[in-house]
Parts: C-alpha cells; sequence; structure tokens
C-alpha cells in the first residue's frame, strides 16, 4: 500500500488542494451540521446542551416544519415537469438547423440564467405589483380581470407566480441541457427514420425520446434539485409570505437559524436538524435518479443498436 | 488619518445606505451641520484603528461626518460600519467568538444585556471617563439602569438616544387630507374617522392613489400597529422587551385578548373589505411602502418619526402632515408604556476584547454632554432623538419634528421595567422563544384572510404566549435564578403616569 502511494506520490500531491477545500467548505459543515443538530443550541451563545435526537422529534412533530417541507415538494412539482416539457418543446424547434435566426431565440431564452437571481426577484416583485404593474395593467386592459390581482400578497396566488418566474428564470439552462442531447443523436438515425417515413411527432416520440432518455434523467435530477434551492429568490419576492404561504424549506431553515423578531431567538441547533433532514431528502433523490439513469441508459444502448 | 465607512450589499444595507446618504445629502444642504470635535479626555495612541458598528440609517449620517472630523483631529483611523440588524444578528457574534469584533457595537436585537456580560462580550467603560459619577448625573432620570445598562455597580452601555418615539403615528397628504374634509394638526384621527379618511381619499383617487399603505411584508409593522392602537384605546401594557410586552402590569397578564386589540384588528380587516388599503402590501416591506407616500400613490401610513427628514430632505414639493396614531372614537386617550428612557436598540457597548477603551471612552464621553447631544439632535432631528431633553431646544428642526417630539412627550410614558425589579428576569429574557406563530404573523395572517375569526386566534394567540413565558420561567428557575411571574406584576403602576425609582 505504501508502495502504491509512493508510486502515486504526486499524483495524490495534486489532489491535495481539492481535498483541503473539499473539507473545509463541503465535508466540515456536513460534520458540524450533524454535530449541531444534536445540540439545543442558539448559536450565540456558550448555553449548546446536547440534546441527541432531540431536535429531530421535534422536527417531526412540527406542523410548521412539515407544512414547509411539503411546499418545498409542491414547488419541485410545479416547475420540473413545466421547465422540462417546455425547454424539450423549444429544444426540438430550435435544434432544426434551418429554423432562421434559432441562435437569437436561444440567446434570448438564455439571457435570465446569467442575470442575478436578486435582481429577477427584484424586476418580477415590479411587474407582477398590483399598484401600477404592467402584467396587472395588461390583464385589466384585456378586461380578464376586473381588479389588480395581488400576485404575491395572496397565498393563492403567491406559489404559482414563484413557480412561474423560477421556471422563466431557468428555462435557459434546461434548453442547454436538452440541445446538447439533441445533439447527441447520430444523423444516421434522423436518416433511417425518414426513409420509413417517420416523421414529426412520431420521430420525436419513436426515436429520438427513447436515445436521449439518460440524459433526460440527469436533466431531471439536475433541474429538481436546482428546485429545492430557491431561498434567493423566495426571499427577494415574499420572504416567505403572505402568512408563511411560500416558506419553503431553506426559509424555514434560515428562519429558525437567523432570522429573529418579537422575541424569537435563534434555534441554529433545530435548524441544523432540519438541513440534516432535507439534506438526506435531496440526497436519497440523487441516489434515485443515478440508479434510474443507469438504468435507462441501457436500455437506450439496446435503441441505438 | 481617515475614516472609512462600509456597508453592506444587500437590499435592504442599500436601500438604508441611499436613504441615508441621500437625508445626509440634503439636510447638509439645508441645515448647519457644525460640530466641533471637543478635546480629549484621555490620551489617545495616534495610528491605531478604532471599530465601530451600528444599524446606520440616521445615525450613519452624523457618524459619518462625525468620525471624519474625529478621525483627523485624533490622528486614528475609524472604521464605521451600518448594517441591516439581520446581518448585525450574525457579524457581533461572530466576532466575539473570534476576537475580532468591532470595539465599539450594538447588540444584536435577540441578544439581552445581561447575557452579553455573563458571556463576556463586553467590558464596563467607567475606568474610560474620569469622574463618570459626574458625567452620568448630567444623563436624565432613568437612562441608566440596573439590569439595563449597569451591571455590578459598573457601567457597560451607553444610553444616548431617547425612547420616547413609537413609529406608528400618522403621517399624510395633506391635499388628500384636506379634499376629504379632516385636518388631524388640529384634532387627531378617532379610529371611525381614520377609516372614512382612508375610504373618501380611495374614492378620490379612482386607482390612481389609495387611503393607507403599511409595510406588510415586514412582520414587526402589524404588532407595532395593533399594539399601540390597542393600547391608545385604553388596552394599558407595556411594549418594549419580551417580559414587557403586550403585559398589564397591573396584572402581569398579556392582553392579547383585550378588546382594544381585537377591535384594532378589525379595523384593519375592515379597512382592506373596503378596498382603501393600498394594493399589494402584503408583499411590501417598509421602506417600499414608504416610498410611495411621496409619490402620492396613498394620503396615510402609519410610521415613525424618521421619515420627515428624509421627505423634507428628498422631497421639498412633498406637503405632508403629522399627528398623532388614531385615537379611540370615544372615551380617553391611553399612554403608550416605555420600559426605559433610552432606546435600547441605539444603546452601544464596548467590546471585552478591545484596547481601545480610551477611544470609546472619549467618544462615549462626547456622546453625552449637551455639545454632543445637541449636534445629534441638529443632524438626526425627530428621527433618533437625543436623550437629553435640554439638547432638542437649542437644536434646528423643522416645525413638523418639533410638533412631533411634542406629541411623544404627551402620549408616552415610562412605565415599570421588571428587570429593574429583579435583575435575574435577564435569564427569563434569554430563555423566551416567542411562539412560531408569533403576534406579528397572527395579525398579518387574521388581515390577509389567512387566519379567521380574530377573537379566537388572539385568545389562542395569548396561550401560546403564555406558554412560551411560562416555559422561559421554568428554563430560568431549572438554571438557578429566583424569579416568577409575579415579578411582572406592579399594582401600583398607573400608566397615565411616569414610574419612577421609587415605585418599584
Amino acid at each position: 500500500m505504501f508502495e502504491t502511494l509512493h508510486r502515486y506520490r504526486y499524483h495524490y500531491l495534486m489532489l491535495l488542494p481539492g481535498l483541503i477545500l473539499g473539507g473545509m467548505f463541503v465535508f466540515y459543515p456536513i460534520v458540524a451540521a450533524c454535530y449541531y443538530a444534536m445540540h439545543d443550541w442558539s448559536g450565540f451563545n456558550s448555553d449548546k446542551v446536547f440534546v441527541g435526537m432531540g431536535n429531530f422529534v421535534k422536527l417531526f412533530s412540527d406542523p410548521i416544519f412539515w407544512d414547509a417541507f411539503k411546499r418545498s415538494l409542491v414547488f419541485l412539482l410545479g416547475t420540473v415537469p413545466l421547465q422540462m416539457s417546455v425547454s424539450l418543446v423549444l429544444a426540438v424547434l430550435l435544434n432544426n438547423q434551418l429554423l432562421k435566426m434559432s441562435t437569437w431565440f436561444r440567446t434570448m431564452i438564455f439571457l435570465p440564467v446569467v442575470t442575478p437571481v436578486a435582481v429577477i426577484g427584484i424586476i418580477w416583485t415590479f411587474l407582477l405589483s398590483p399598484f401600477n404593474g404592467p402584467i396587472n395593467g395588461l390583464l385589466l386592459d384585456l378586461g380578464i380581470i376586473s381588479r389588480p390581482v395581488d400576485f404575491l400578497g395572496s397565498s393563492a396566488t403567491v406559489m404559482p407566480s414563484v413557480i412561474g418566474v423560477y421556471v422563466w428564470k431557468w428555462l435557459g439552462i434546461t434548453l442547454i441541457y436538452w440541445l446538447a442531447a439533441l445533439q447527441t443523436v447520430p444523423d444516421e438515425v434522423y436518416d433511417s427514420a425518414k426513409l420509413d417515413r417517420c416523421r414529426g411527432a412520431r420521430l420525436i416520440w419513436y426515436i429520438v425520446l427513447p436515445i436521449i432518455l439518460p440524459f433526460a434523467l440527469a436533466i431531471l435530477l439536475i433541474s429538481a434539485v436546482g428546485a429545492l434551492n430557491v431561498f434567493p429568490l423566495i426571499m427577494s419576492m415574499t420572504n416567505g409570505g403572505p402568512f408563511f404561504a411560500s416558506e419553503v424549506m431553506e426559509i424555514f431553515i434560515y428562519r429558525t437559524a437567523f432570522a429573529t423578531g418579537d422575541g424569537s431567538i435563534p434555534r441554529l441547533g433545530y435548524a441544523a436538524a432540519a438541513g440534516v433532514f432535507f439534506g438526506v431528502v435531496v440526497l436519497s433523490l440523487t441516489i434515485l435518479q443515478a440508479i434510474a439513469t443507469r438504468r435507462a441508459r441501457a436500455s437506450a444502448k439496446q435503441v441505438r443498436s | 488619518m481617515t475614516s472609512r465607512n462600509r456597508s453592506g450589499l444587500s437590499r435592504r444595507a442599500f436601500i438604508q445606505g441611499t436613504t441615508a446618504i441621500v437625508a445626509g445629502t440634503a439636510l447638509g444642504a439645508g441645515r448647519s451641520l457644525a460640530q466641533t470635535v471637543p478635546a480629549p479626555i484621555n490620551t489617545i495612541a495616534e495610528g491605531t484603528t478604532f471599530r465601530w458598528i451600528d444599524s446606520g440609517d440616521q445615525k450613519a449620517v452624523f457618524y459619518k461626518k462625525f468620525f471624519a472630523d474625529y478621525a483627523k483631529d485624533r490622528g486614528v483611523e475609524v472604521v464605521y460600519d451600518a448594517l441591516p440588524w439581520n446581518e448585525i444578528a450574525q457579524v457581533v457574534p461572530l466576532g466575539v467568538r473570534n476576537n475580532s469584533a468591532h470595539d465599539v457595537f450594538a447588540l444584536p436585537q435577540n441578544v439581552n444585556p445581561a447575557d452579553a456580560v455573563a458571556q463576556g462580550w463586553v467590558q464596563p467603560y467607567d475606568d474610560f471617563i474620569p469622574n463618570i459619577d459626574e458625567w452620568k448625573a448630567g444623563f436624565p432620570d432613568g437612562a441608566f439602569l440596573p439590569g439595563i445598562n449597569e451591571f455590578d455597580g459598573k457601567t457597560y452601555g451607553l444610553p444616548f438616544t431617547s425612547n420616547k418615539r413609537y413609529g406608528t403615528h400618522l403621517l399624510y397628504n395633506k391635499a388628500y387630507m384636506e379634499a376629504a374634509g379632516y385636518d388631524p394638526e388640529a384634532k387627531p384621527l378617532s379610529w371611525s374617522e381614520f377609516r372614512d379618511a382612508s375610504r373618501k381619499i380611495t374614492e378620490a383617487g379612482k386607482g390612481r392613489y389609495f387611503g393607507f399603505i403599511i409595510g406588510g411584508s415586514q412582520l414587526g409593522r402589524w404588532s407595532q400597529t395593533i399594539r399601540n392602537m390597542g393600547r391608545m384605546a385604553g388596552a394599558s401594557a407595556g411594549g418594549d422587551s419580551v417580559i414587557e410586552a403586550d403585559i398589564d402590569f397591573r396584572t402581569g397578564e398579556y392582553v392579547f385578548d383585550s378588546d382594544q386589540y381585537i377591535a384594532a384588528i378589525e379595523l384593519l380587516i375592515a379597512m382592506q373589505s373596503d378596498g382603501s388599503v393600498f394594493p399589494g402590501v402584503m408583499s411590501m416591506n417598509a421602506p417600499q411602502a414608504r416610498a410611495f407616500m411621496p409619490q402620492g400613490a396613498a394620503g396615510m401610513i402609519l410610521q415613525g418619526p424618521w421619515n420627515i427628514g428624509g421627505w423634507e430632505g428628498n422631497n421639498p414639493g412633498f406637503d405632508f402632515g403629522v399627528s398623532s396614531g388614531p385615537v379611540p372614537d370615544e372615551g380617553p386617550v391611553g399612554k403608550l408604556t416605555i420600559g426605559q428612557g433610552a432606546l435600547a436598540p441605539n444603546t452601544m457597548w464596548l467590546f471585552k476584547g478591545s484596547e481601545l477603551g480610551p477611544i470609546a471612552g472619549d467618544i462615549f464621553h462626547y456622546l453625552g454632554t449637551l455639545e454632543g447631544q445637541t449636534a445629534w439632535a441638529n443632524i438626526v432631528g425627530a428621527g433618533d432623538p437625543p436623550i437629553f431633553p435640554a439638547a432638542l431646544d437649542g437644536a434646528e428642526m423643522s416645525a413638523r419634528s418639533k410638533a412631533i417630539l411634542q406629541h411623544f412627550n404627551d402620549a408616552i410614558r415610562v412605565g415599570p421595567n421588571p428587570i429593574v425589579g429583579n435583575a435575574e428576569l435577564g435569564k427569563v429574557i434569554g430563555s423566551f422563544q416567542a411562539p412560531e406563530i408569533n403576534f406579528a404573523r397572527t395579525v398579518q395572517g387574521l388581515v390577509a384572510g389567512e387566519l379567521k375569526g380574530v377573537a379566537a386566534e388572539m385568545k389562542g394567540l395569548k396561550d401560546r404566549y403564555n406558554a412560551s413565558l411560562d416555559a422561559a420561567f421554568a428554563a430560568a428557575k431549572a438554571d438557578g435564578a429566583q424569579v416568577d411571574r409575579s415579578d411582572l406584576v406592579f399594582a401600583n403602576w398607573n400608566p397615565d403616569v411616569d414610574f419612577g425609582a421609587a415605585d418599584y
């Protein structure tokens, strides 16, 4: 073993910076979060009491935590299918070399991706404003509504609004993934399909989609994990309100750990427990997706051959 | 040497910073900013870097000028950081933990002073101000209090601004109000008139402007508004720390389910139903809401005196009036109760790890003299009034500022402060965990229509707060504190008069 270590010492040396940085900024925080999750601690004083699994027990009986968890799932289910299907349709259209201005369309759709989330959040707050907001103005002018809609101030409309903004913001990145996936479909496959008079939707459904299925699962995974990381957008648009209506898990964790008011003291230990639980859920999702991707890749090979 | 100012880049910090800068520029244009740096009271080592952090706003306007002059005069560098409270809540504890905290800091709002002393965050500054007792005697009664800013006979906190202000008085568009047929400066609006004025202004606005606006996504606006309306309607209760807020000291019980609090919430719900509340208030914070006023988009806002200087400076064409918050339709107007003469969030503390106590003492001393207090009043005005009443006499201030400060003197009384009666209550404050669906959220939920049944919800809220308070007492007792809920009862309290040291 030592001989192997010695032989590859330069290789290991090259790995060292990554390991150190990963240790500092990835592994240590994970270990620290697990450690804090087992303590009743505000985070700012020395009164740190070991409570074992106590925080988790409390967490599982906390209806506000479960509501936030459900909202995260609703957000995930609301954004990912929409984002993937719309971007796939756009990718199929824009993948057509004969379509004029496809580069321009791609750029326009990608533009929100490179715009900072906080800027997007603030701009959309203005756009959706019930007072002089252009969206309400348009809906009023068209006679669709008779009174301005308080999109971000009503529990009925806040989640669909934030979901809509999120999908708009990240549509471009999913589009790029789909385009990359579509470009892996060999030209011969298209040519063969044409010879067999398989065109249009049938071509996409029976030929293209099975080939790009492994990519679809990878894109699904990336989109799903992305949809669970919506802290800056929701903070800049709604702060989790009104009355918890847009409080997803990350906002719950942040509010519990730091943001305080009206006599609340931070509960870093409790927030860490929520974070650990949420992390485990995301990790499970990732593992499931990895397994599914592997299986899909195997079946895609069969289609190609 | 130089003075350096930094501020965060968060949206709130940006808004606050911009407001402060613009206000400062405007104030500077219209009013003398003359400040003289007094002779040093301590030997100051040149070339050192002294750091100070607080929540900025209008304080920043004063400090930017003062610290620049001070640094130049003393041959030191002064770094002044103005951060929003949520960032102070992270920066200060981290700094203390890493022994790199600012020399002087404002305590995060969730850290009570007794804890800060017990945890070794701060040090007394008695040794850095010669004849400190004589200096302290210049402050009004109730500025220095054991358990608040004095511990074990030593002085820890600098209480230099007044707590005699409240953040929900009426600011209104004069033209709109006149058209609605009211003159709140001549006679404060009653609750019914407030609702009627809001309706009339909205009708006149025809969708271009509305009667009433509030920063409804900023939760504290809801609790403050209902608390102050309820207390002015006669639900006497404290309003400061968690062992005072909404507690009637005569009984030691919460007043959340009082008729006055319930009626105040129902009034806001009714105004919402009238359609006379600005659309979109639930997704708007306080700075956004108040920014709509000078634009003429809303007729009335219940806010604080810090708007006066900003609007007068930035929007000289905006004709606005200031008056008392809405008063009850009938019966006497209740007084608002404060727990101490000094504004707690502005109280400054000397970091235990700081070796620059002489500089801190030098600056603290100046801020606690009539000269320093007058310089403060000249710049900060009614927004953050100085604690020396005499400083207001000599200060240059607008008529609106003077009128609202006069109103504060009429409307506010110093009430009992339980921690003065029993310093060990600090452990209760440290253990108190407000219910997750707290007062502010409950009011927001009721006005937004997310919660139904005001009376039942407020009763439930009272039960939740009682459970939290009982748990905090139990935790403090388990920690060895000699405390009891009867410590919150002051049977001799008369809400209409100041509660002095002799009354404890």
